[in-house]
């Protein structure tokens, strides 16, 4: 069993910190900024003075997930990476004067910085994985910390995080086409096959890419290889489709705006939900076309 | 469970497919040197030789993308060219590289800051879009794909990552790999590291001073037992071993004592159930920089209590191709098994004064070469070791 521990978001909601984050959600403006708490409580000194706000959020995240023993496996989830420090280094090379260059940003630009950070702070010698499938880098992040659960180890940290530079505003309704603002968050929980307080569990993930398939098809297929019965879920979460399913839907892009790593948030509500009472959930990842993640949240 | 290999696929600067590459090997014949690039200056690097546009040519391409994604379409359709889709069969496909469309988005960047760009470009520029193409290019659909970009560890996690789902009955077939396209954006960034050569690179030795930056792109096929009854497929070797660990060190340098490699190594063997001596030969990271070398060799002495197996950097040959490297390195080691050879360490002479082991200098046949173990570290500590057996 792959229980949910511990989890932690930094959003433009108020997630931080807060045993229940599904009641206080707004729908989210442009100008809804980054939520975010004093980094100082929490992170190091150089921390603070050299990360960039993707970094920052995913380690103070992550480390809101520890427990008493060591993680035997870091998995990480980002569609674009460190995109402020591989834009900084872009420039840098670009507007360079002189034939040195300051390596800090080009250091911070790799997508495995975030993990990289994290065992660096936790001194931490276990696999340390950093996975980029776009919109579906969380949902195969989860995967992987459930596939190492089944290889016999029993404390994984499982996150995703992407974050907003301006110029990915550039390419909306060009290349993005996109009412929702776009974001920057991190959500990282503890999954271990110990049984948690409230008992809220992954029971399956789908990841379906470069599918032209009829996406509620994949979903009664879904539900029927679990034997979850349709009438049976409490709700649905959503990036904004046509479902066909009769049960509560919620899309989730109106509380996680637009970001890569939309369905991690969309996973911490879900868990915020099921933590209230019993039930089932499944949150349905269609950001990308052609690319579907489905995730089957139960208690 | 036996994870079966039954194919593979590299493009390099030393050769555009497998046969072109072992003649390299065999000749010495190196593929690093200075180009008339003026992004890559007086610095030599393991370019490959032709255009995008060439590529797409003289492979007979259909899907567009980045040079990075063009690579990887030619080294995995190589690997894939004596396989066929089926619904029969679950096949994914999953890439490690560290760049993803750099090469298109740092000169979109160019038209950006002039105050006029395609915005149309930066489609290709997320790493996972390099996988999404070189998909489209083998006809795969309704799959599992996945990147991995663990920096210089991408293409060995990849091969790792892909074994893992077989086992565990996600897929029966799975190609993996890596594949990085040179680009100023990682030209500058390891300049500004300081952490090049301006001469030729040479793993293992005392004089080392950096490395020489490489290009290209390595896949091989992971197959389950119950695939190849389906497909019939013929084994070329077996994946035994694998692991991955965290040096947790610093940022971009390896523990002197190389920690993490330490582990990496031993968590591969101990999977295997080899014990030491059964290992026939190590293609090592071999960076040549003067921390990687020295700490990889101290890990190679700790693990190995000082009976170091035949060991060699072909990064002497290719350069560093980062993501793609445990790919290029992967296709090696099984050539290393299959023609019972062993690569040389190209321009070694001199050992390291502190740990005093010796590369394989020349290019031996008529070996038997049983179990190859393969190394690829990765910035930012990912530690990778793989392991890859003869059939018998």
């Amino acid at each position: 069993m792959y229980y949910i521990h511990a989890i932690s978001s930094i959003s433009h909601q108020q997630t931080f910190d807060l045993d229940s984050i599904h009641n206080g959600l707004v729908k989210l403006t442009q100008e809804s900024p980054l939520i975010t708490p004093e980094f100082k409580d929490i992170l190091p000194p150089t921390a603070l003075r050299r990360l960039s706000p993707i970094l920052k959020i995913s380690l103070t995240t992550a480390i809101r997930c520890v427990n008493d023993s060591e993680f035997d496996g870091i998995v990480v989830g980002t569609g674009l990476g460190c995109l402020q420090d591989t834009e900084k280094f872009l420039l840098t090379i670009n507007n360079a004067t002189s034939d040195v260059l300051s390596p800090t940003a080009f250091i911070q630009s790799t997508h495995n910085t975030i993990g990289g950070q994290i065992s660096l702070f936790l001194k931490n010698h276990a696999y340390n994985m950093t996975h980029t499938q776009n919109a579906l880098s969380f949902e195969i992040s989860l995967l992987d910390g459930m596939t190492l659960l089944s290889e016999g180890k029993s404390n994984i940290l499982v996150g995703a995080a992407d974050e907003k530079i301006p110029f990915l505003e550039l390419l909306n309704e060009n290349l993005i086409k996109t009412e929702y603002s776009f974001t920057s968050l991190a959500t990282f929980f503890n999954l271990k096959n110990a049984k948690s307080d409230k008992g809220i569990f992954v029971k399956d993930v789908l990841v379906l890419a470069n599918s032209k398939k009829d996406i509620n098809e994949v979903i009664l297929q879904f539900l029927e290889k679990n034997q979850c019965n349709p009438s049976s879920l409490t709700k649905v979460y959503h990036s904004d489709l046509e479902i066909s399913l009769s049960t509560e839907k919620v899309n989730y892009l109106d509380f996680t705006g637009y970001n890569y790593a939309a369905s991690a948030l969309a996973f911490h509500i879900g868990v915020s939900k099921l933590s209230e009472d019993k039930g089932s959930i499944l949150i349905v990842n269609s950001l990308i076309k052609n690319d579907l993640g489905l995730i089957l949240l139960e208690r | 469970m036996q994870i079966f290999i039954t194919g593979y696929g590299v493009i390099s600067s030393i050769g555009l497919n497998v046969e072109e590459n072992y003649n390299s090997l065999k000749n010495k014949t190196s593929g690093i040197k200075l180009t008339d690039s003026t992004i890559f200056k007086n610095y030599k690097v393991g370019s490959i030789q032709y255009s995008n546009e060439e590529l797409a040519a003289m492979f007979n391409l259909q899907t567009k993308g980045s040079r990075t994604a063009i690579l990887g379409m030619i080294a995995a359709k190589e690997a894939f060219k004596d396989h066929e889709l089926s619904s029969e069969i679950r096949t994914g496909l999953i890439s490690g590289t560290s760049v993803g469309g750099m090469d298109l988005t740092e000169n979109l960047y160019k038209d950006y800051l002039k105050g006029n760009f395609n915005t149309e470009e930066y489609k290709h520029h997320p790493s996972g879009v390099t996988t999404i193409e070189i998909a489209q290019e083998l006809g795969l659909e309704d799959c599992f794909l996945n990147t991995i970009s663990t920096a210089c560890s991408s293409a060995a996690n990849a091969i790792m990552q892909g074994a893992r789902l077989i086992k565990n009955n996600v897929l029966d077939r799975v190609i993996v790999g890596g594949t990085d396209a040179l680009t100023e954006f990682t030209f500058n960034g390891f300049r500004s590291l300081m952490i090049f050569d301006e001469e030729w690179c040479r793993p293992f030795d005392n004089t080392r001073n950096g490395l020489n930056l490489g290009e290209g792109a390595g896949y091989i096929v992971l197959e389950s037992e119950v695939s190849i009854l389906k497909s019939n497929s013929k084994p070329i070797g077996i994946l035994s071993g694998w692991n991955s660990s965290s040096d947790a060190y610093h940022q971009t340098a390896s523990s002197p004592e190389g920690y993490g490699a330490v582990l990496s190594m031993r968590g591969a063997l101990e999977m295997s159930c080899l014990n030491c001596n059964e290992i026939s030969y190590i293609n090592a990271h071999g960076t040549s920089t003067p921390n990687n070398d020295a700490s990889e060799s101290m890990a190679l002495k700790t693990v190995f209590e000082g009976n170091v197996p035949a060991f060699s950097s072909t990064k002497s040959y290719t350069g560093h191709t980062l993501a793609a490297s445990g790919g290029i390195e992967a296709v090696y080691a099984l050539l290393a098994i299959n023609r019972g050879v062993l690569f040389p360490n190209l321009n070694f002479s001199q050992a390291i004064t502190e740990t005093q082991l010796i590369p394989q200098k020349i290019f031996e046949e008529q070996k038997r070469v049983n179990h190859v173990l393969s190394n690829s570290f990765g910035f930012g500590g990912n530690n990778s070791s793989i392991i890859i057996s003869s059939l018998n």
